[in-house]
């Protein structure tokens, strides 16, 4: 591996995101439409200290 | 003078008078109110014919408009201008049944050319753009828009609605589709198959089977079974569009798993033999063989937990021959090795299993079989066998540590079974929570749920409840109740109701009602057309699914019959999305927010049930109402009403409806308040259902806390959920588990680079490391 090539090891790689659409899981968000896009954005955590 | 005409597309043509007089000419025909002058002139025998008359009487009507132009000093007239003096010109003319038919045929024209613009902009978008900017590339998540299968499948499933809205549908479902009043799901398919199927394998793989081109015989390895049931679910993919379910998978791969222990105790007896006594296996086998065979034949052979009977007969017929110990030493080892040579092969066969349904891309060459698998109830160890090991190898992950996105896994919970401590599959329920903490899968299927309790017969696997693709769920059966089973049934359409839409224009709750009754009838009726165009298709049209016997009834007809009788034990159903936004609409708040708004949202769903239950009995078929998964749909029916009702705070306020009947997404809940409010209505919707938990933070760490929520859906009657958390992974590191910014593993940040000697370093911490290729 060139000093060049060290350097610029793993450079543009994105993290994969998994995510669960309607029912099914889909690799990469970059997939969805902006319809399911904006409503991943919004979920919200269920709080789970209770009962 | 005129020259020249200004075309739509704003090109500049030579003026030609013929073709205005040429369209003058058609509306006369279609009015026929030149008909008395043409019979007139054919009587006084002129030569020149009815034709003439026709075409003069056009030119003079054409000249008219054109001077008519001239004198308002359009000398580059557009295509609008002409028209509307030609309509002019007819009417002054006294020629105003013409006229009304010159208009009928600008209409019917515009018409043509903005469906073929509408195609054509269609497909050059999905052309030119990547899927990054073209939505419509991206409506359904799990085909890459970019490839040029994914393409070409676009192409085909466009011009495909294209035709059917314009060919095929009645115009009041196709306005109303359109207009998103309903959307009838997978339009693209419209005339060709029906939606899904639940596939038992026991009955396919018994004498084996054929894909079309050679006969697969029955399988005789638990690593052939895997095999054969991924190339099923391929196959029958092929024949529908939408998910393809087993419903038996811990049933029918345990038979494999039998032979294989079969097998390799037969070998291991042998190679034990043969280490023992010093002898050569051509001698030794037969031996064994034989004893094997004849001990079969009278209903004994060895298992995964060795039985008695045949462990004692065969310790006494061998010891005819060898020595007691020699004897017991072999069993012991046989039983040992085989045991472990099965697991082994069971892990592997799983793990094939699941490698072939994340990468064959057969469905259409664009996308993987839409696969889901249904287990957890058969307490068999064989069956035991093949749990655990689906479990561990979806534990694992792919072969780079990745998270499989299929099959989609269900487990089934059961009190008695696998729920509590002490069932015989208890371990299995605490094994599928700890992988579903850490991939997503399995999701949970709640067997004690009244409404799903209902059907089930212990001893018959058919009555257990499956799910497949996104939710559906098929096993109630108006039509024949001595069907009410899972295996070979599906559903055959379904369309789905814009329920926000009849509450923003009808605002009282009486006046809705109206609406929606109106609503229901209009998708009752389309969906019976949908049948109807089913109903005539033959068993050739779907080789796997009606030829191979997998539809319940189709082994009984022939590859010429109609399909017709046999689809009547599938179901129609009628789905809707955004209660929530109905509520808002309606009352102010939604179901989560305010006890009567979940009132009004029960009872709403309530009238829909008992519209399908009514409409089944009446008309002696299956309707179901639905909680539709609505992926594309989320976004259409909301972007429509934006635009015809404004924006209105929790109602068309987002980018998208709310799914189905669920708690909206960004609505502070607690999850066992979220469970108990969305449990009445998975008992309303027996189509199908799926409740939801956002799980905060690594729920790997938290797997107490994962079970108790996972507890609390069986409780609380819930039947069909499933836990979500962030599953992300850096591919460089090979780590998988929340990453914020930084990957906690190696410290990178999105898209930046590391030193390479820092992964090596980290690679002797983590062995399962993957190799990471390609530099950027």
């Amino acid at each position: 591996m060139s000093d060049k090539e060290k350097s610029q090891y793993g450079e543009g790689v994105g993290f994969e995101r998994i995510r669960r659409i309607t029912g099914y899981l889909v690799g990469t968000i970059d997939r969805f439409n902006n319809a399911k896009l904006a409503e991943v954005n919004d979920r919200t955590k269920h709080s789970y200290g209770e009962n | 003078m005129i020259f020249t005409v200004k075309k739509r597309d704003g090109r500049e043509m030579p003026f030609n008078i013929e073709k205005i007089a040429d369209a003058i000419v058609k509306a006369f025909r279609a009015s026929g109110e030149l008909e008395e002058q043409i019979k007139a002139s054919q009587t006084q025998l002129d030569l020149l014919g009815g034709e003439d008359v026709l075409s003069s009487t056009a030119l003079k009507v054409a000249a008219y408009a054109v001077g008519r132009l001239e004198a308002e000093g359009k000398t580059k007239p557009e295509i609008e201008d002409i028209q509307d003096a030609v309509e002019k010109a007819l009417t002054e003319a006294g020629y105003g049944d013409t006229a009304k038919s010159y208009i009928l045929y600008r209409a019917e024209r515009t018409r043509v050319r903005e469906v073929n613009t509408r195609l054509m902009h269609t497909l050059r978008d999905i052309t030119f753009s990547s899927a990054k900017e073209s939505d419509l590339k991206r409506e359904n998540a799990n085909i890459d828009g970019d490839t040029a299968m994914g393409t070409m499948l676009k192409y085909g499933s466009e011009s495909a609605k294209h035709f059917y809205t314009m060919m095929m549908l009645k115009p009041e479902h196709s306005r109303a589709h359109s207009e998103g009043d309903i959307h009838i799901h997978d339009l693209d398919f419209y005339a060709l198959t029906m939606t899904c199927c639940q596939i038992d394998l026991i009955k396919l793989f018994k004498n084996g089977f054929n894909t079309g081109h050679g006969h697969l015989r029955e399988p005789k390895d638990i690593r052939s079974y895997a095999a054969l049931a991924a190339i099923a679910i391929q196959s029958n993919q092929n024949d529908q569009h939408g998910g393809q379910a087993v419903p038996n998978f811990d049933y029918a791969m345990a038979d494999g798993v039998r032979i294989t222990y079969r097998k390799a105790y037969l070998n291991n007896m042998v190679k034990a033999l043969i280490l023992l006594t010093g002898k050569e296996e051509e001698e030794l086998r037969p031996i064994v063989k034989k004893l094997h065979e004849e001990m079969c034949e009278m209903g004994m052979v060895a298992t995964l937990v060795p039985n008695e009977k045949f462990v004692q007969t065969e310790a006494r017929e061998l010891s005819k021959t060898f020595s007691v110990e020699v004897v017991m030493g072999a069993q012991k080892f046989a039983e040992k090795q085989a045991y472990e040579e099965t697991d082994k092969a069971t892990f592997q066969a799983m793990e094939a299993f699941v490698h072939n349904l994340n990468s064959m891309h057969s469905r259409a060459g664009a996308q993987t079989p839409f696969s889901s698998i249904n287990y957890g109830m058969c307490t068999d160890p064989e069956a035991r066998m093949v749990m655990k090991n689906l479990l561990l190898t979806t534990e694992e992950g792919l072969g780079g540590g990745e998270t499989a996105i299929f099959p989609i896994q269900i487990f089934r919970v059961k009190d008695g079974v696998s729920l509590n401590p002490g069932d015989p599959n208890y371990d299995l329920f605490k094994l599928a929570c700890r992988v579903s903490a850490k991939r997503l899968f399995p999701n949970f299927s709640f067997m004690d749920a009244p409404y799903n309790a209902a059907y089930y017969k212990p001893g018959r696997p058919e009555t257990e409840i499956a799910y497949m693709g996104c939710r559906t769920r098929v096993i109630g059966n108006t039509y024949n109740p001595e069907h009410e089973i899972t295996f070979g049934r599906g559903n055959l359409s379904f369309t789905s109701i814009n329920l926000p839409r009849i509450a923003l224009k009808m605002k009282s709750i009486d006046l809705f009602y109206k609406e929606l009754d109106r609503m229901l009838a209009l998708v009752r009726d389309q969906l019976l057309e949908r049948l109807e165009v089913q109903s005539r298709k033959r068993v050739k049209n779907f080789p796997f699914l009606m030829g191979q016997g997998i539809w319940i009834g189709s082994e009984k007809l022939g590859w010429n019959d109609e399909v017709r009788e046999v689809l009547k034990d599938g179901t129609l159903s009628i789905g809707f999305i955004g209660l929530a936004e109905t509520l808002v609409a309606l009352t102010g708040k939604h179901h989560g927010e305010s006890e009567a708004s979940h009132k009004l949202g029960q009872e709403i769903l309530q009238h829909m049930r008992d519209f399908c239950d009514n409409e089944s009995k009446r008309l002696n078929l299956n309707f179901s109402l639905f909680a539709t998964p609505a992926e594309g749909l989320s976004g259409r029916f909301l972007r429509m009403d934006k635009k015809k009702f404004g924006i209105i705070p929790g109602v068309t306020d987002r980018d998208y409806y709310t799914n189905s009947f669920h708690v909206p997404v960004y609505y502070k809940i607690s999850a066992f308040k979220k469970i108990e409010i969305e449990a009445p209505y998975h008992a309303l919707t027996n189509a199908g259902h799926i409740s939801y938990i956002e799980m905060d933070g690594d729920p790997t760490q938290n797997l107490d806390a994962f079970e108790k929520i996972v507890r609390y859906m069986a409780k609380a009657g819930i039947g069909y959920g499933s836990i979500n958390h962030p599953v992300d992974r850096d591919p460089v590191c090979g780590y998988v588990g929340v990453i914020n910014d930084v990957c906690p593993r190696c410290g990178r940040r999105e898209g930046h680079s590391i030193d390479p000697q820092k992964i090596e370093e980290l690679r002797k911490k983590f062995p399962g490391m993957p190799a990471f290729l390609g530099i950027r």
